[in-house]
C-alpha cells in the first residue's frame, strides 16, 4: 500500500503548513520564467515545473543576504545579526536538486559552519518530486543520484494518475507529513526515465593529468565569462562580502560571485592570479571535478541537473567536457585500468 | 553558401592573412549554433551558416586584439567592427570580415530553433553588412520588418506604468552581468559595478542596485549600441533589455541623426561638439 495525496490534498497540506507560519518556497512562473519563490498561496506553485532556470539554492544561499547590521547610536555601536527563526518547506526539488543541496551542505556545514546557511538549512524541510521525464541535458545518474532517488530529501512525491504517491524519507519528513492526511491506496510507481550516462569514473585523476592541457584554452576561446553557469548552478557556492554604509548604519552583505567574473581573483595592485581565459575556464570545472572531491574526500561537485548546459549562451557543455577529458585522457595518459 | 565561407576561410589561413577564423558550428543539441574558433582547415570543415547562427562573433575581436583574425559577420554584427575601430579598440587591418547578407535569424535557445524571428531582426534595416572584406549571400526569405512594436507599446504607458513594468523586470535579475559580458560595447577594464573604491553600486542583488545597474549600462550604450540584441538573447531570466537600448537609440537618432557602426568615419555625437547644438538648446 502507498500513501496517496490528490493534487487538491497536496495543495491543501501545503496551505495548511503555510497558514501555520511555515514559509513555502517552490517553483513558480515569474513573467514566464521558472524560478523558486516564496509562494503566497499553494495554487501559485508550478507543479509541472521541470528544472527551474535558477536552482533552489536561492533559498538556502540567497543571491544577496545581509549577515548583520551595525548602528552607531548615542556613543555606542549595536550589532544585529540577521536571523531566520521561522520554518520553511523547499518544495518540488527533483533528485538532482536534492543532491545539489547536499553538495552545498558539505562545505557550508563543515566546521566551522557558515552560521546563516546552517540556520536556514536546519529550519528547512526538503520536499522532492521524482522525475517522470528527463531532459536531453540531464545526467543525474552519472553523478550519484537518479530520477527517483529520495536520498537527501525529507519527503518524496511521485506523480501518478490524479495525484501523488507520498513517502517520508527522514524523521523530519515523517513529522511534516503528520498534517497531510494521505489516503492508503494500492498504486504502482511509474518506471523512472533513464538519462544519458557519462564516463565520470576516475574524473579527478584524469583532470589532474590534463591540468595543463591546451584543451582549456581552446574551450575558453568562445567563453564570454558571463557567470550564468555559476549563478544557475545548484552547487556553485562562491560569494563576496561587502559592507554597505549608510549614515550611522552599515550592512555586511554576502552576494553570489563567480570564478568567471572579471575581478574574482584580482589582487590589490591589480595582478590577476587567474588572468587568462583558459585559467578561468579550467577553474570552474577543476573545482567540481578535482578540488572538491580532493578537499572533502567526497563525490564530484555536480548534481547533473544540466542547467548550465541549457543556459550557456555559447554552448560550453559540461557533458561534452566530461567526455572530452575521457577521450583525451585515454589517448595521452592511459586508460587508468589496471 | 557555407562552402564559400569555408573556402575563403581556408585560403585566409593558408596564405597567412589570419591565424584564426571565427565562425559557427553546430552546438551539442544538434539544433542551434555555437561559435567556433578555427585554426586549421579540418576545423573549418565544421563551419555552418544558417538562421540559427545568432551570436555576434565580432565581440570576440576584443579578446584577440592585435592578432590577425577573420570573423563571420551578419549585418548587425558588422557594425561592431566599425564601432570598435572608431573607439580605437581594434585595428581594422588586423581584421578580415567575411560578411554574410542576412534575411534575419530566429529565436534559437538550447534544444530548439523556432520559426519566430529574433526581436532584433524585426526592427533591423540592414540586409548587407555595413563593413566586409568578402561577401557571401545567405539564402532565405527576408523576414518582415515590423518597426518597433514593443517600443511603441512602452511609449503609450504612463510613467507609473512604465516604472512598475521595469521594476517587475529588474526584480528577477540575478546580476550575472551576462548582458555586459556579451556586449561588444561593454569593454571597460573595470566596470562601475566592479569598482570597490569607491563602490558606486556593488554586486548586491537588490531592487535599487539592479535598477541602477541596468539604467547606467543603458546610458553608457546610448549612441553606441549597435543593436545586435545579444544582451536580450543571453539573459537567463528573459529581461527585455533591447527595449531600453532601442529607446535610447531612437532618442540619439532623433536628436543627432546618428546610428553607430554604420561606418567608421562619422564622428559619434558624444565625441563632437557643434555650435548649432547650443543654438538648438536655446
Amino acid at each position: 500500500m502507498s500513501r496517496f495525496l490528490s493534487r487538491e490534498a497536496l495543495l491543501a497540506w501545503l496551505d495548511g503548513l503555510r497558514e501555520g507560519g511555515t514559509v513555502v518556497v517552490a517553483p513558480t512562473l515569474v513573467e514566464g520564467v521558472s524560478l523558486y519563490r516564496q509562494v503566497p498561496v499553494a495554487s501559485e506553485i508550478d507543479l509541472d515545473a521541470s528544472v527551474t532556470v535558477v536552482s533552489p539554492k536561492e533559498w538556502l544561499f540567497p543571491a544577496s543576504h545581509t549577515i548583520f547590521t551595525v548602528e552607531r547610536k548615542d556613543g555606542r555601536v549595536d550589532l544585529r545579526e540577521n536571523t531566520f527563526d521561522g520554518r520553511a518547506v523547499l518544495f518540488g526539488l527533483h533528485p538532482c536538486d536534492a543532491l545539489g543541496v547536499h553538495l552545498m551542505d558539505v562545505p557550508f556545514l563543515a566546521e566551522p559552519a557558515d552560521g546563516s546557511y546552517r540556520e536556514r538549512r536546519e529550519r528547512t524541510a526538503l520536499v522532492g518530486l521524482s522525475c517522470i521525464r528527463c531532459r536531453p541535458e540531464c545526467f543525474c545518474t552519472s553523478v550519484d543520484t537518479s530520477p527517483d532517488d529520495p536520498t537527501h530529501l525529507d519527503v518524496m512525491l511521485t506523480l501518478v494518475e490524479g495525484g501523488y504517491v507520498v513517502a517520508a524519507a527522514s524523521d523530519k519528513g515523517e513529522a511534516l507529513l503528520a498534517s497531510a492526511k494521505p489516503e492508503e491506496k494500492a498504486l504502482s510507481l511509474p518506471e523512472p526515465p533513464a538519462p544519458e550516462k557519462l564516463p565520470t569514473e576516475d574524473l579527478p585523476r584524469l583532470f589532474r593529468a590534463l591540468y595543463d592541457d591546451g584543451y582549456w584554452g581552446r574551450l575558453a576561446d568562445r567563453c564570454i565569462h558571463c557567470n550564468i553557469c555559476s549563478y544557475v548552478c545548484p552547487t556553485c557556492y562562491c560569494f563576496d562580502m561587502r559592507d554597505y554604509p549608510r549614515g550611522n548604519t552599515a550592512e555586511r552583505v554576502q552576494s553570489w560571485e563567480s570564478c568567471q567574473a572579471p575581478g574574482f581573483t584580482r589582487l590589490a595592485g591589480g595582478h590577476d592570479t587567474r588572468g587568462s581565459k583558459a585559467a578561468k575556464m579550467r577553474q570552474r570545472f577543476a573545482h567540481k571535478f578535482l578540488y572538491f572531491p580532493e578537499t572533502f574526500d567526497s563525490q564530484l561537485s555536480c548534481s547533473g541537473c544540466g542547467r548550465c548546459v541549457r543556459a550557456c549562451p555559447v554552448n560550453i557543455d559540461i557533458r561534452e567536457i566530461i567526455s572530452d577529458l575521457k577521450k583525451i585522457g585515454v589517448s595521452s595518459v592511459g586508460s587508468g585500468e589496471k | 553558401m557555407v562552402d564559400e565561407i569555408r573556402s575563403k576561410a581556408k585560403e585566409l589561413l593558408t596564405d597567412g592573412t589570419v591565424e584564426c577564423v571565427i565562425g559557427y558550428e553546430r552546438a551539442t543539441d544538434g539544433v542551434t549554433a555555437r561559435p567556433l574558433f578555427a585554426y586549421t582547415a579540418e576545423e573549418i570543415d565544421r563551419f555552418i551558416m544558417d538562421n540559427t547562427c545568432v551570436h555576434n562573433l565580432a565581440r570576440y575581436l576584443l579578446d584577440r586584439k592585435g592578432k590577425p583574425t577573420a570573423v563571420v559577420v551578419k549585418p548587425c554584427d558588422s557594425r561592431t567592427i566599425n564601432l570598435l575601430v572608431q573607439e580605437n579598440q581594434i585595428e581594422r587591418d588586423k581584421v578580415f570580415a567575411i560578411g554574410v547578407t542576412c534575411p534575419g535569424v530566429v529565436e534559437a535557445h538550447w534544444g530548439e530553433a523556432s520559426d519566430e524571428a529574433q526581436p532584433r531582426c524585426v526592427t533591423c534595416s540592414l540586409e548587407v553588412p555595413a563593413v566586409y572584406d568578402y561577401l557571401v549571400t545567405m539564402p532565405g526569405e527576408r523576414q518582415t520588418r515590423t518597426g518597433f512594436p514593443d517600443l511603441e507599446r512602452m511609449e503609450t504607458m504612463s510613467p507609473e506604468e512604465r516604472r512598475e513594468f521595469w521594476e517587475r523586470q529588474f526584480e528577477r535579475c540575478i546580476r550575472c552581468h551576462a548582458c555586459r559580458q556579451v556586449c561588444p560595447g561593454c569593454y571597460c577594464p573595470i566596470c562601475f559595478v566592479d569598482q570597490l573604491d569607491p563602490t558606486w553600486v556593488g554586486i548586491r542583488n537588490a531592487p535599487p542596485e539592479n535598477q541602477v545597474w541596468h539604467l547606467i549600462r543603458a546610458f553608457h550604450l546610448a549612441g553606441r549600441c549597435i543593436e545586435c540584441g545579444e544582451c536580450q538573447r543571453v539573459c537567463p531570466v528573459g529581461i527585455p533589455l533591447m527595449l531600453l537600448n532601442q529607446k535610447l537609440a531612437a532618442e540619439v537618432e532623433g536628436m543627432f541623426d546618428f546610428r553607430p557602426g554604420l561606418d567608421a568615419e562619422t564622428l559619434p555625437p558624444f565625441a563632437v561638439f557643434k555650435k548649432e547644438e547650443l543654438e538648438a538648446e536655446r
